[in-house]
């Protein structure tokens, strides 16, 4: 039971849905851009989560093209999880997206709303941040194109009224050499203790990481270390530990001692799968 | 045996798999008012301030139920206010209670209700409950009314205090030239059933209190109702639809009594009480948690000479049932082993956690895993194998309980039987571990359990027959349908006595307490043994009157005649006879004279010979039987990241006779699902406030489809004499000894005792970091 009512538009264009953004905005409402509703209705009945207006963007044209374009892919932000995996264009991308949530939620969980959500391990981005992907976002000041890499940092940095609309991806790194890994505190549900996403480009290693942090990230200080052939495995190990972002997560999940454990291995497995 | 045995599908199927069959939360009525409750966000505080102001302002309030004195509540002892007066005593604890229009209107409300708090010192865990400086959860522990049996201890957080004394420990222990001693512990979590709880309450105007909840025990609402608010027995009418899983969960009686204070607060009107999930797990009674300490001692040929056995029950903060479940654990301490000298303190304590209730196998699941761990440490000492020390200490016919009850081959199963098909099915010869490579290995754990039900002396349960005009019949039992399938089991039991088709016997599955005989309540395993002997007293009864009637109209003595196939007949010759149709309603001459009237059978049990226990020594005979089980899982596990998977899990129970097979397979395999997910993942993890921090199915998590492994299971039949064709409980046993069995198999996989739950991971990585 979500505690609150709202009001429900479904705009048909990119234009509408940000117009209406902005003249709900104005009389003083909390709109809300809205897709697959997972978080909103699990998050808004026990208080985390709050409209009294969304706007559904499911239904625009160009947030549910799924297409490849010349050497890109491009996947709009309203497509399920299970679409993208069914469809399988983007290997990587499957499989990270595979392990989120369950089944029947990914049949309604979107790509952009899981890479927007409030839940922080937000897995699908990771794939995207490995392949410099480019981002379509659409706001007052109209379209813009802009490289993930440049406006996520712990999340996507949108602007109030803004909203993503489609991830442009290289095919390079479509077919480039990955692996992804989640690791939970026991078996196969339930949210990641780490998920780890990597890929090799060239003789480069990439690697994306959730669930190590309060917000997924790729940090070119580790990939450096875990680059560097001239150290010995253990110590590109232990340097790509030094160097991951703080805070740990210390949580019902497990401790910050225990997921160092576990992304130790983790990058023993990754270098493993992508070296040579 | 026509229909015993026979897999017959489930009375209620249809309606479960076309979404059709209706739980308590379907029952809406237009009128109906629906109360949200405001519950402690801490673990233990005083509660300085309660501020209703703004929430009455919201449209459609009521009602709001805070800070009143009701009569203290609960089953053993009355230690639970209804709603929290003057303090706290656990995260959950139910504050408030509006009582609004439409539950929007009361969540909203509530959520305005300012409650001002001062933390107190919190008992997070039993073990620190027991130490002498501990802070105390009740301060009037003296002064609670409670009953006989209850042994509370005042100025402390001792809720009761079994005691098993048996044997002389001097010479258990001088005969014993091994010990072994260790501690386990593991924290309260939840059922988890697939419906959360619910109840509503209306009170007509002359004075009938109608009640419906989702409980395992509607008898038991009735009488403690009737009991703490001085209301006539007979006017307090509870009705229980279909239950969603119940586990032991619903079994205490909380949400009704709030439906009916709140009822009463609005002038009768109905008002429904439903649990959110997070309130189902934290604010109703949880699965309890234990600190235990147990120590064995064999002599050179591993026979067990002496046993000493501390448990601390995590009871919460209310004592309610948890009193039962320490006597029940005190009981069975030593697990299905024949000790002769055994020492067992087993105490109920108070904490400032969610507090605790049965859960399937009622201590059993949990005594099991803090025996059956100590046992392979033994056998470990003494280089024995696990499960040749298991047999040879098997309990068998002969020997005596814990509380001395002398056992005999009718009220014990058959233990050495059900390690022998272990050890075959679970292919135990070819060796309990497997290299496969450097870095993962195989290894096989066993475990074994036994449990009898420690139900009340004088536990009630009764079964009415009644005819339709077509010759079929009505069953109607007090047992509730809680997903066991236990009522088609008895329409199969009554089905075999009148020899007749089980498609033509109709059961009534809503049970409501004013017209349908009472059941003490669907717990323990016991529905199919008591109501199953009523319904056999009532289809005798049933013969008898059809055979009556028949005598006289077909002109022949009561002894030649037969009950087969819907037909009453005489013996010599079969043809000679009436169809039920021509005399469940009384028999009518082609004049039209009729003689007998419609056949109403009734039948009735109560259990025997149980008695109390005694305070200072624990003997007495506390259930009527003692099934056994044994157990094996085997895991694959991962020397380098700690981490497994549970490949194969067995379980081979002594049923005393299968009455329906599918069914119990079910059952034993969703209870080794359900053993395997407490033992491996579930538990609450609490901050240092006493809340719990994963209240949600989010971070709750029990098994789901897909992570369990291959389930083995086996049935051994030794019946028990005086049970419908010699059946024992089922519906426990799979749960029992899994939590022991995979500790046993990871401890030798991880080379490392591990002694808590939940076994994940990160628990094993701990251990093995706390060796190096």
């Amino acid at each position: 039971m979500l505690p609150f009512d709202f009001d429900y538009y479904k705009p048909e264009t990119l234009k509408e849905a940000v117009d209406l953004f902005q003249y709900l905005d104005q009389q003083g409402n909390q709109p809300m851009f809205f897709s697959g509703g997972t978080e909103l209705i699990t998050l808004g009945r026990i208080d985390l989560a709050y409209t009294d207006a969304v706007i559904d963007i499911k239904d625009i044209a160009e947030s549910k093209v799924m297409k490849v374009s010349g050497d890109h892919l491009i996947l709009g932000s309203t497509l399920s999880l299970t679409e993208i995996e069914e469809a399988n264009l983007f290997p990587l991308l499957t499989k990270t997206a595979s392990e989120i949530a369950d089944h029947t939620a990914r049949g309604k969980i979107t790509l952009g709303g899981n890479i927007c959500a409030q839940i922080f391990y937000r897995e699908a981005v990771l794939p995207f941040l490995l392949a410099d992907s480019q981002v379509l976002i659409i706001g007052p000041e109209g379209k813009k194109v802009i490289p993930i890499n440049e406006i996520f940092h712990e999340q996507l940095r949108l602007k109030r009224g803004e909203f993503l609309v489609q991830l442009a991806t290289d095919s390079r790194f479509i077919t480039a050499p990955f692996i992804s890994i989640k690791r939970r505190q026991q078996w196969d549900t339930g949210y990641p203790l780490i998920t780890i996403a990597a890929l090799k480009t060239g003789q480069e290693l990439r690697v994306a990481i959730s669930g190590l942090c309060p917000f997924p990230f790729r940090s070119k200080e580790v990939e450096s270390v875990l680059n560097n052939i001239e150290m010995s495995l253990e110590a590109r190990v232990q340097g790509a530990i030094e160097l991951v972002p703080d805070p740990i997560l210390d949580d019902v999940e497990g401790s910050a001692e225990y997921r160092l454990f576990v992304l130790q291995n983790l990058f023993y497995d990754v270098l493993a799968r992508l070296e040579r | 045996m026509e229909v015993i045995g026979k897999s017959v599908i489930r009375k209620e199927a249809l309606e479960k798999v076309t979404g059709r069959a209706k739980y308590t939360n379907d029952y809406h009525s237009v009128s109906m008012l629906s109360g949200h409750k405001v519950i402690s966000p801490f673990g233990h505080a005083k509660i300085v301030d309660i501020d209703t102001e703004e929430a009455w302002k919201v449209p459609g309030v009521h009602a709001i139920l805070a800070g009143n004195h009701y009569p203290l509540t609960g089953e053993a002892i009355r230690d639970r206010p209804v709603i929290a007066v003057d303090k706290v005593r656990y995260h959950g604890e139910v504050v408030a209670l509006v009582v609004a229009d439409s539950p929007e209107q009361a969540k909203t409300a509530g959520d305005l209700i300012k409650v001002q708090y001062e933390l107190l010192p919190v008992v997070n865990s039993p073990t620190q409950a027991f130490q002498k400086d501990a802070p105390l959860v009740h301060e009037r522990l003296g002064e609670y009314k409670k009953e006989e049996d209850s042994h509370p201890v005042p100025d402390t957080n001792i809720a009761t205090h079994i005691k098993i004394r048996k044997g002389n420990m001097e010479k258990g222990w001088s005969e014993s030239d091994t010990v072994v001693e260790a501690t386990f512990s593991f924290a309260p979590s939840d059922h988890a059933a697939m419906e959360t709880r619910c109840a509503t309450a209306e009170i007509m105007p002359d004075g009938n209190i109608i009640i419906m909840t989702s409980s395992q025990a509607p008898f038991m609402v009735k009488r403690l109702i009737s009991d703490y608010f001085g209301e006539d027995l007979g006017k307090i009418i509870v009705h229980t639809p279909f239950v969603g899983g119940a586990y032991g969960g619903k079994a205490p009686v909380q949400l009704e009594i709030l439906a009916y204070l709140a009822s009463k607060e609005v002038g009768g009107k109905p008002v429904k009480i439903f649990n959110t999930r997070e309130e189902d797990i934290i604010t109703s009674p949880c699965h309890i948690g234990l600190d235990a300490t147990v120590k064995l001692g064999a002599d050179r040929n591993g026979k067990i000479r002496a046993a000493e056995i501390q448990h601390l029950w995590d009871g919460g903060a209310y004592s309610d049932k948890a009193i039962d479940v320490t006597r029940s654990g005190a009981v069975d301490c030593t697990g299905p082993y024949n000790i002769e000298n055994v020492w067992c303190d087993s105490y109920c304590m108070y904490t400032n956690h969610p507090y605790a209730s049965p859960f399937r196998g009622f201590s059993h699941s949990e005594l099991s895993f803090v025996i059956e761990r100590t046992m392979d440490l033994l056998a470990q000492k003494l280089n024995m194998d696990p499960l040749e020390l298991r047999y040879i200490n098997a309990i068998r016919p002969g020997n005596t309980t814990p509380t001395r009850v002398r056992l005999n081959k009718s009220n014990l199963g058959n233990l050495p039987k059900c390690i022998e098909k272990v050890r075959e099915i679970f292919n135990w010869d070819e060796g309990p571990v497997k290299e496969i490579n450097e870095r993962f290995i195989r290894v096989k754990g066993v475990s074994c359990s036994w449990k009898t039900s420690t139900i009340d002396t004088n536990a009630p349960s009764g079964a009415i027959i009644t005819f339709n005009k077509d010759g079929s019949l009505n069953l109607m039992t007090g047992v509730i349908e809680i997903g066991t399938g236990t009522k088609t089991v008895l329409a199969q039991i009554l089905a075999e006595r009148l020899k007749m088709d089980v498609d033509k016997i109709h059961v009534r599955m809503e049970v409501d307490t004013q017209t349908m005989p009472e059941h003490f309540k669907t717990v323990a395993s016991r529905g199919t043994f008591m109501a199953g002997r009523a319904v056999l007293n009532a289809a005798d009864d049933v013969i008898n009157q059809l055979k009556e009637v028949a005598a006289c109209a077909l002109r022949a003595p009561k002894e030649d005649l037969e009950v087969a196939d819907s037909r009453v007949f005489l013996r010599d010759d079969p043809a000679i006879g009436l169809h039920f149709k021509e005399v469940g309603y009384g028999y009518t001459y082609p004049n039209g004279n009729a003689i007998g009237g419609q056949i109403i059978g009734r039948g009735k049990y109560i259990l025997r010979h149980l008695t109390h226990l005694d305070p200072e020594t624990g003997a007495g005979k506390p259930g009527p039987e003692w099934s056994v089980a044994a157990y094996g899982v085997e895991v694959e596990f991962d020397r380098r990241d700690y981490t497994y998977r549970v490949v194969k899990a067995c379980t081979v129970v002594d049923i005393g006779k299968v009455l329906n097979e599918k069914a119990a397979l079910g059952q034993v395999m969703g209870a080794m699902s359900m053993g395997i997910a407490f033992a491996s993942r579930e538990t609450f993890y609490f901050d240092e406030l006493g809340r719990v921090l994963n209240p949600q199915l989010r971070t709750y998590r029990p098994l789901r489809y897909g992570e369990n492994p291959e389930y083995l299971v086996g049935f051994v039949e030794t019946p028990q004499l005086d049970s419908p064709y010699g059946a024992r409980g089922v519906g426990e046993f799979g749960l029992m000894g899994m939590p022991g069995a995979l500790g046993n198999a990871l401890s030798v996989a991880a080379g490392v005792s591990l002694n808590h739950l939940p076994l994940i991971p990160e628990l094993i990585w701990k251990a093995k970091e706390g060796e190096t």
